[in-house]
């Protein structure tokens, strides 16, 4: 649905984003990340046709960016990094702006932007201005309506960048509930909300991908936190000898308890395994718990490696 | 084509939601009113003199300090929003992003500036037919019917022009400021030069006095239709949308 070949923006001596290749199919939710600066917005900018690529194709849902600049916008709905919204309206008045300007057949007006409304939990705030609206309704105004003509592809920058906890959680199940018949991309920062709404993640730093990863594939390898009352060596002994377990990679003293991370062999679950070893042993546990390797682990690492290089490639 | 009569609708509905247009409009009207009651005045006084005789009608609007001042001060301000606003507040993002042509917008926004520039002209009618059937003031209409089409194709020159600036840059001022400064030249600059020109013997005196929006519109006025004038007029303006299209079609940088 969404196909980037090599794609380039360069501002003057400047390379925003520099020979990007990803492609979304049908179905899947993607978070594009990256830290600020990094070329996520030009990216989206390039593919919801605002700007032109310098160079490379990208094509949504069939349609070349750069040839086909009106069909592609037909296909996609687009919410921008800061909502801009007109705040002289009313509520209601815009969506069927919008409506008309987006080619929703008359007849089907009504109803679309009655279903968006809904969907955006909009039905308090419709006939109300813009303008005095909060940040997390004038959010769900932008979202309504990139939604007003059913898009097959919606590209959100930051959808809930300003939003409050509550309003994150609506948002997010938003959007988990929208990706099951569309493509999804979206950019943040947060991310743990990658963790909660898409399937894979797109990391981009300074201008070029540097991790393309389903979080399947990136959640591969459990740890295993374990807490427990007694003496650390002896915990650290009683851990090692499984067969379950790989290394005690962590272990920490807290007062009469120890904290210990374990790296188990295999995908297997073997938390039932430790438990039964320390409380057999006589350990009393306090917690037992499995982590994956997290995402901020892996972002934080493919960035820096990033950072690390390309201050290398400078220093030439 | 089938989105402009939905842009200029929201054109027209930003101008009315904000207080200026409300501003300008009573400024307008009660230039009008003023304008009114000199003619008023001076149609009672006698003219005993031909050497002093001059057509009241032409210091009621063309020839008036207060209209062009006016009028000078209000076009700009009526285009410096159209794009501007839209590019200082993002909205045009999620304006070209629709599938939406870049001229059906260049035009909406043309059209809604050219609506409200009728509107502040209006004024200056409504008090036409009183004169003519309750003063019983037989004026010619064909001088005032070619004042209308003068006044006419000036304003759309102008507010295309205005829109072209207001596309260059997302701050208000700077794009009222620039439309100022071009119709002020236009306006009241160039009789200065055809003045001085005229003193030096300046080949190019013609030229300028052709040029000059103020003789264009006073001609206008006397009853001549310089259809020289009005192409004039119609093909600056038609070159200035098309240059405000090209502006923002353009794709490569607009950030």
């Amino acid at each position: 649905m969404i196909e980037v070949d090599r794609l380039t923006k360069r501002y003057g001596t400047i390379r925003a984003v520099a020979g990007v290749t990803f492609s979304v199919g049908k179905g899947e939710v993607v978070g594009l990340l990256g830290p600020n600066g990094a070329g996520k917005t030009t990216t989206m900018r390039m593919l919801t046709t605002y700007l032109a690529p310098t160079s490379g194709r990208a094509t949504v849902a069939g349609r070349d960016v750069l040839d086909e600049p009106l069909e592609v916008r037909r296909k996609v709905g687009y919410l921008p990094e800061n909502v801009p919204l007109y705040p002289e309206m009313r509520v209601r008045e815009y969506l069927r702006h919008r409506a008309v300007l987006k080619d929703v057949p008359r007849s089907r007006r009504r109803q679309a932007t009655a279903s968006v409304v809904s969907r955006c939990r909009l039905g308090d705030v419709e006939n109300r201005i813009i303008g005095q609206l909060s940040r997390g309704y004038r959010q769900r105004v932008g979202l309504a309506e990139a939604l007003l003509h059913d898009p097959e592809v919606l590209i959100l920058d930051e959808p809930t960048s300003g939003l409050d906890p509550l309003q994150i959680r609506e948002v997010r199940d938003l959007i988990v509930e929208l990706g099951e018949e569309r493509v999804i991309l979206l950019s943040t920062h947060i991310l743990s909300e990658v963790e909660a709404v898409c399937g894979r993640v797109v990391v981009i730093a300074s201008g070029r991908i540097v991790l393309d990863e389903s979080l399947e594939e990136m959640h591969g390898k459990p740890t295993i936190m374990v807490e427990a009352r007694g003496p650390a060596d002896a915990i650290r002994g009683a851990l090692e000898t499984m067969p379950e377990i790989e290394q005690v990679t962590r272990l920490e003293r807290d007062g009469e308890y120890a904290l210990a991370e374990l790296a188990p062999l295999g995908d297997a679950d073997a938390r039932e395994a430790v438990g039964l070893r320390l409380s057999s042993r006589g350990f009393p546990i306090r917690r037992l718990d499995q982590r994956r390797s997290s995402l901020e682990e892996r972002f934080t690492e493919v960035v820096t490696r990033d950072a690390l290089s390309s201050a290398r490639r400078e220093g030439h | 084509m089938r989105h402009v009569q939905a842009l200029l609708t929201r054109e027209l509905a930003a101008y009315f939601l904000g207080p200026m247009a409300y501003f300008v409009l009573l400024a307008f009207q009660v230039i009008a009113f003023l304008n009114f009651w000199d003619l008023i005045d001076s149609l009672s006084i006698p003219q005993r003199e031909f050497s002093t005789l001059k057509d009241p009608m032409s210091s009621y609007i063309s020839s008036s300090p207060s209209f062009w001042i006016a009028i000078l001060a209000a076009l700009p301000v009526l285009t410096m929003r159209l794009m501007a606003e839209e590019r200082r507040s993002g909205t045009i993002e999620t304006l070209l992003t629709l599938p939406v042509r870049e001229y059906e917008v260049v035009l909406a926004k043309w059209l809604a500036a050219l609506v409200m520039y009728v509107a502040l002209l209006l004024p200056f009618a409504i008090y036409l037919p009183f004169l003519y059937r309750q003063a019983g003031f037989y004026f010619d209409l064909g001088p005032m019917l070619g004042l209308a089409i003068g006044l006419g194709s000036m304003g759309m020159m102008m507010t295309a022009v205005g829109l072209f600036f207001s596309t260059l840059t997302r701050n208000q001022i700077v794009a009222a400021i620039w439309t100022f400064a071009v119709f002020f030249v236009l306006v009241a600059i160039a009789p200065l030069f055809y003045v001085y020109a005229v003193r030096q013997h300046a080949p190019w005196a013609d030229a300028v006095r052709f040029l000059a929006l103020l003789y264009q519109v006073q001609g206008f006025a006397l009853g001549r239709l310089d259809l020289r004038v009005v192409a004039l007029h119609l093909s600056i303006a038609v070159f200035m949308l098309y240059a405000t299209t090209l502006v923002l079609a353009n794709r490569d940088n607009r950030a």
